[in-house]
């Protein structure tokens, strides 16, 4: 028992299905219906894909707090090479991710390699890659071509399609985080630097191509944000970074690295878009959110560190 | 291989496209019957930056005097942040939840599609403050960004007699403002003697518009004009402009009618406030979805089948021009 509740997954599932139950009694007209759960997880699903990233990095042991520039500076790439250049969708969609990527790879290297702080590095980008967006959308960029907005405006079996690429990305980064040798060296990276170093583990260049693939997953968000909406905003995923992080550190990462697993990353987020939605039925506003989450940040933080404690005095 | 293979051509042939463009049908702009009325009368309220001073002084302060005086429910809902694809989230959710009425803060075109999808569902909505003119909303009331651009633009010329250095601020990369700043320049490009130094984002932030105009204070001495676009931009700018000892040389006009911005225009430090009617905005939009749920003014047998929306269109509230002469109308209100 008491391992399941140390288990962030496990409890974190457990509360999921709790809120959900006590929703579905008091909303049965409106909460547990196919169009709000469909919707809920459209409503989550770009952060998620982020938080993939977020969560592989923070089990590194770094972050990153430029992916809700990227998440507007892709979208805003993709359509104006699209809009400006004519350039075909398929042939914007990869310019855009090779875009995304070179953002990760100088995060990656002025870290891993340059010794730069991951916050400090960053916190920088954030600003240039903003900057960036702003300088290339404007005021947004509407009317973007049809099949660009096809890619998040088809439906499979009534489920938007940004729900079935969530769901991919973590389906895959699981596996590859469970099964590859590659993939789970991050947790040695994460659980001792030096000690993986010394071990072979090429951690530097571990390190950057997490930053990498990072930056290319925030970009994978940026583009289908823009193409659901049918307009590149500037102003898209302003704040993003910090939702990203409470989603996967709710997920059950650490800020000291090597802890966690791809699926938290969606739990967390997953937690997170549940709190709203209820707020929504009982039309409670949005600064409420931004309270109760932040305490329930704190309460899980805290009830980790009781629960450690009183495992080691067992 | 081959069951993968198979599965991804079934999960094809499952696929839906969006349509290529959006019905043109006036079914879709009518209003469903099948609308609550009476206890369970709901009409929501939903924005974005729903914590920002002025939306919650002028916008929700009178849609929610509107709801207690005609007893019924009013809810506001957005996120605390300037966040519209979260506006669009609540939006989608809320349309679930079959409110009688929907009033949107037109924060910015993208939120067209899900207009479409509440009109589509039968829900009379409202857009106020800018228009969403992409859209099937069933009305509009609010300002033209335009106008406030040309109303600074007309009152800096009348200030500087035609001539000298002028700089901007405000939110880089909102439709609306953007469009102010439209209407700002091409008031000015009339004027030659006038000369545009920058335009600066403060971000709705008074320590960055405070930042910035000290900054153009001291690369420009000569500066004689500043224009701010957001609600932030004018005590930022009064706050710099007062520090550096330039009340009065250095003209000021900017937009909305806070409490501080009266009182930096009592001082003489702003010049000019091009006031929006705010709570207007937000009174006659619920009126206006009060009135098409009731169907209190029918203009035929049957307004709904006739795809008849029978409250106006469109409705520009228009401005308020505040200077020292009538500051004192607006502070003891």
């Amino acid at each position: 028992m008491r391992q399941l509740v140390q288990e962030r997954t496990y409890s974190l599932t457990l509360t999921i299905v709790l809120i959900g139950l006590g929703a579905a009694l008091v909303f049965p007209q409106t909460f547990p219906t196919f169009g709000n759960w469909s919707q809920l997880l459209l409503n989550l699903s770009i952060d998620t894909i982020v938080a993939v990233g977020m969560m592989l990095l923070l089990i590194a042991g770094v972050f990153d707090l430029s992916v809700g520039s990227v998440v507007a500076f892709s979208g805003g790439i993709a359509a104006y090479t699209m809009m400006v250049y004519g350039i075909p969708v398929p042939v914007a969609v990869v310019l855009t991710l090779i875009g995304a990527g070179l953002i990760g790879a100088v995060n990656g290297y002025l870290i891993a390699y340059q010794g730069i702080n991951p916050m400090i590095q960053t916190l920088a980008m954030m600003g240039i890659v903003r900057g960036g967006a702003l300088l290339i959308s404007g005021s947004g960029i509407q009317n973007l071509p049809y099949w660009f907005n096809a890619l998040s405006q088809s439906r499979l079996l009534g489920i938007q399609m940004p729900v079935w690429y969530m769901l991919l990305i973590v389906g895959t980064f699981a596996f590859l985080m469970n099964k590859t040798v590659f993939f789970r060296r991050y947790y040695y990276i994460g659980g001792n630097e030096q000690a993986a170093d010394l071990s072979g583990i090429r951690v530097k260049r571990m390190k950057l191509w997490g930053f990498v693939l990072t930056s290319v997953l925030a970009g994978v968000a940026g583009m289908l944000l823009a193409s659901r909406l049918g307009t590149a905003l500037p102003t898209a995923g302003r704040g993003l970074e910090l939702r990203v992080i409470t989603a996967v550190i709710l997920g059950g990462a650490s800020l000291s690295g090597g802890h966690g697993k791809i699926i938290g990353a969606l739990l967390g987020a997953m937690f997170m878009g549940l709190v709203s939605n209820v707020m929504v039925l009982t039309r409670v506003s949005g600064y409420w959110q931004d309270i109760i989450l932040g305490l329930i940040l704190i309460a899980a933080v805290w009830s980790d560190k009781a629960l450690q404690k009183r495992g080691a005095l067992a | 291989m081959k069951k993968l293979l198979l599965l991804s051509l079934l999960s094809l042939a499952a696929c839906e496209l969006p349509p290529r463009q959006a019905s043109t049908t006036t079914a879709l702009n009518t209003v469903s019957d099948s609308t609550a009325l009476g206890a369970d009368e709901e009409y929501v309220m939903v924005t974005t930056a729903v914590t920002m001073p002025m939306y919650i002084n002028h916008d929700q302060a009178a849609f929610k005097r509107w709801g207690a005086k005609h007893g019924v429910n009013v809810s506001v809902l957005g996120p605390a942040e300037w966040d519209v694809p979260a506006q669009i989230n609540i939006i989608e959710e809320v349309i679930g939840t079959r409110p009688s009425g929907l009033l949107i803060n037109g924060t910015d075109p993208a939120i067209g599609p899900v207009i479409d999808k509440a009109v589509a569902a039968g829900i009379p909505t409202v857009v106020y403050d800018s228009d969403i003119p992409n859209s099937k909303r069933h009305a509009f009331l609010g300002t033209d960004w335009y106008e406030i651009g040309q109303m600074q633009g007309r009152e800096m010329v009348r200030l500087l007699g035609g001539k000298g250095k002028i700089a901007y601020l405000g939110i880089f990369g909102l439709n609306s403002m953007e469009t102010g700043f439209r209407g700002l320049l091409d008031v000015i490009k009339d004027y030659p003697g006038i000369e545009v130094v920058g335009k600066f984002d403060d971000r709705s932030n008074v320590e960055e518009a405070a930042r910035i105009t000290s900054n153009l204070l001291s690369a420009h001495p000569d500066l004689a004009g500043l224009c701010g676009f957001d609600s932030n931009s004018g005590p930022g700018i009064g706050l710099a402009v007062k520090e550096a000892g330039r009340v009065g040389k250095v003209k000021v006009t900017t937009v909305d009618w806070e409490p501080e911005h009266l009182q930096l225009v009592r001082e003489g430090v702003i010049q000019m406030l091009a006031g929006q009617k705010r709570e207007l905005f937000t009174w006659y939009g619920a009126q206006f979805l009060y009135d098409m749920v009731h169907q209190t003014n029918r203009l035929s047998a049957h307004d709904a089948q006739a795809g008849i929306t029978n409250v106006p269109t469109s409705v520009n509230t228009g401005l308020l021009r505040i200077t020292q002469a009538n500051v004192n109308e607006f502070i003891h209100r």
